[in-house]
């Protein structure tokens, strides 16, 4: 039977179903769509009611507006965005939070661009943008009011802890990856030994350590603030996990190509910077983008040691007396507020697989 | 005749896989200009032997100096004689996530320090000796295996070897792509580069040859010119191993 389909040259063949013969080819077939249209149907014109339709858009009647209605009380986040978005930052120096973020975003915009793609240009550009970051945010130098690390909060923290992170933690993978494959058995090991303690830990233990317990145990001098240590302790933690899928990239690498380099009398480094880390990064990306993402949604730990990023100065903006009720609404902006980035993370992640498999099978 | 200098020396090398005897007592010296075909069956060390001469492999005892240098643990000689000896693979092993010509001008520029400017007209010089320059911009993925090894060549030229070293360069092609291929070859060899061919092609071993080295069991079997060793060979096993290939 099959043998004969194949003869058949394709333009004689009879057209593949198109979706309206998949769904309602035979009875049955048609009442499992309708019904499923139905109640999809009926889920989304209920979210519709509560959140537009009935909904309380504006702050002016204040929360008592709300109780009157049945829809969702979008109030709140008209009357509480500030603190949502820049928590316990000084009221009147909000501008300065609101603009490091957006310097922050656009860092990392930039570098997303091939035309950065080189190791000088990126440094500069992070530097440059942790630079304007920093000053922006702690003031004290450029007439801007000095503002102490513990008074930063909400989206602009919450990008920040991200950001350094992930760039703190990025070469320290790259660093671990390489040490893990050396052939000297002492150093892959202790590597290996390193990589495994850590990952055992819960991220929650290690802010913890990094932000309660190290200023006791390190030597005065070498504590720093606390923002700095949690910031280590969460590159540590992104290090060691981002540190296995580079590993695995890179014995993804057919073993000839680093043999062609080598016969090419090219040095290890230069092989590690040409040769096997674009080709591992090339097949870790997917891993890569999946490691970035769950990262990005784990900042909101950081409130355990007392920071005020975004969720949690969300839990603080329903939390006085007459907004308790309108917590749905906060979570679900915050949600909203997660989704954009981690959904422009995924698809810029879409968008390098596709440039970077140009030409390769 | 013997006044020509040792461009690759072998003495007495050893090599093992565990307990396995991957080369036994090799003794072997290649001359400058010398173009010399090892064959033999599978498994005899062939491959072993020629990726000992740029250390791809490790050898376990013996000396091997290539071109006055010799070969030991220190990194620095290591590194210095393969920018002086070119290696061409069985399988190509063109880096997959760059250009033909990107391929090309890499170990120029990172190795012998030349401007992209300089790497890129020689690459362009020797992709057109390797009749390919118009694919200087494909993806090596978007090649023949045919254009592939000959990109493959081109690129182990750019550094201007003293010496070239060949590990099965045609056995893994489609018959139809061998002999453009070979011909890239053979015009090499026409230009008195020095050349050590690892091939079961028996007709460029006749037409290029100076010496055939055959090998079975890790061993040097027999070293004859080409014409003494196809018509004459001297040993049991290279007769046998002759029949099996020529056989029909």
């Amino acid at each position: 039977m099959t043998d004969l389909a194949d003869r058949v040259p394709l333009a004689q063949q009879p057209p593949k179903p198109g979706s309206g013969r998949v769904f309602f080819g035979s009875p049955v077939n048609s009442a499992v769509s309708v019904t499923c249209l139905l109640l999809i149907g009926y889920v989304f014109w209920h979210v519709l009611d509560w959140g537009v339709m009935n909904a309380v858009w504006t702050d002016a009647g204040g929360p008592e507006a709300c109780h009157a209605s049945s829809g969702a009380c979008w109030a709140i986040i008209n009357a509480r965005w500030r603190l949502i978005l820049f928590g316990l930052y000084p009221f009147d120096e909000h501008w300065r939070s609101g603009l490091a973020c957006v310097v922050v975003v656009l860092t990392a915009i930039l570098s997303c661009l091939p035309v950065f793609w080189q190791t000088v240009r990126l440094a500069t550009l992070w530097v440059c943008g942790f630079a304007i970051f920093y000053i922006l945010m702690r003031g004290g130098m450029l007439g801007l009011a000095s503002v102490p690390e513990e008074k930063w909060g909400g989206l602009s923290l919450t990008v920040f802890i991200f950001a350094s992170g992930v760039l703190v933690g990025m070469p320290v993978a790259i660093g671990l990856a390489l040490l893990r494959r050396s052939t000297l058995p002492v150093i892959s090991r202790t590597t290996g030994a390193f990589i495994d303690a850590v990952r055992s830990l819960p991220l929650v233990s290690i802010l913890f350590t990094a932000a309660v317990i190290f200023p006791f145990v390190l030597p005065p001098g070498f504590q720093g603030e606390k923002l700095y240590r949690v910031i280590v302790g969460f590159a540590l933690f992104f290090a060691v996990y981002q540190a296995e899928i580079i590993r695995g990239g890179i014995q993804s690498i057919p073993v000839g190509q680093d043999e062609a380099a080598k016969a090419l009398g090219l040095s290890y480094w230069q092989r590690v910077r040409m040769i096997i880390l674009p080709q591992a990064f090339r097949y870790a990306l997917p891993p890569t983008i999946n490691q970035i993402v769950t990262t990005f949604k784990e900042t909101s730990l950081v409130v355990i040691v007392g920071f005020f990023e975004i969720m949690a100065s969300g839990n603080a903006a329903y939390g006085t007396g007459e907004w308790t009720f309108a917590y749905v609404e906060v979570y679900a902006f915050i949600a909203m507020i997660y989704f954009a980035f981690v959904f422009t993370l995924s698809r810029y992640g879409a968008y390098l697989e596709r440039v970077m498999r140009v030409g390769q099978q | 005749m013997e006044t020509r200098q040792a461009a690759i020396q072998l003495s007495q090398v050893n090599k093992y896989y565990g307990a396995y005897h991957a080369l036994n007592n090799v003794d072997l010296t290649i001359f400058e200009g010398e173009k010399v075909v090892v064959c033999g069956p599978s498994g005899s060390g062939k491959s072993t032997m020629i990726r000992c001469i740029n250390r791809l492999e490790e050898h376990h005892g013996g000396r091997i100096v290539v071109l006055g240098t010799e070969l030991n643990e220190d990194l620095r000689n290591i590194e210095e004689i393969r920018r002086d000896v070119g290696m061409v693979f069985q399988h190509f092993h063109l880096f997959a996530h760059m250009t033909v010509l990107e391929n090309c001008i890499l170990a120029p520029m990172l190795v012998r320090k030349m401007t992209r400017s300089d790497a890129e007209a020689m690459a362009m010089r020797y992709l057109e000796r390797v009749r390919i320059p118009e694919k200087a911009d494909k993806f090596p993925g978007e090649l023949s295996g045919g254009q592939q090894q000959r990109v493959a060549i081109a690129r182990a030229l750019c550094m201007s070897p003293k010496i070239m070293l060949f590990d099965e360069p045609t056995s893994a092609l489609d018959p139809e792509m061998i002999s453009e291929v070979l011909d890239v070859m053979v015009d090499l060899a026409g230009e008195g580069m020095t050349m050590v061919c690892v091939t079961h092609e028996m007709g460029f071993a006749r037409k290029v040859a100076d010496r055939i080295v055959f090998m079975d069991r890790g061993e040097i079997v027999e070293e004859n010119t080409p014409d003494r060793f196809f018509e004459n060979p001297v040993h049991e096993r290279s007769r046998r191993f002759l029949d099996q290939i020529l056989g029909h």
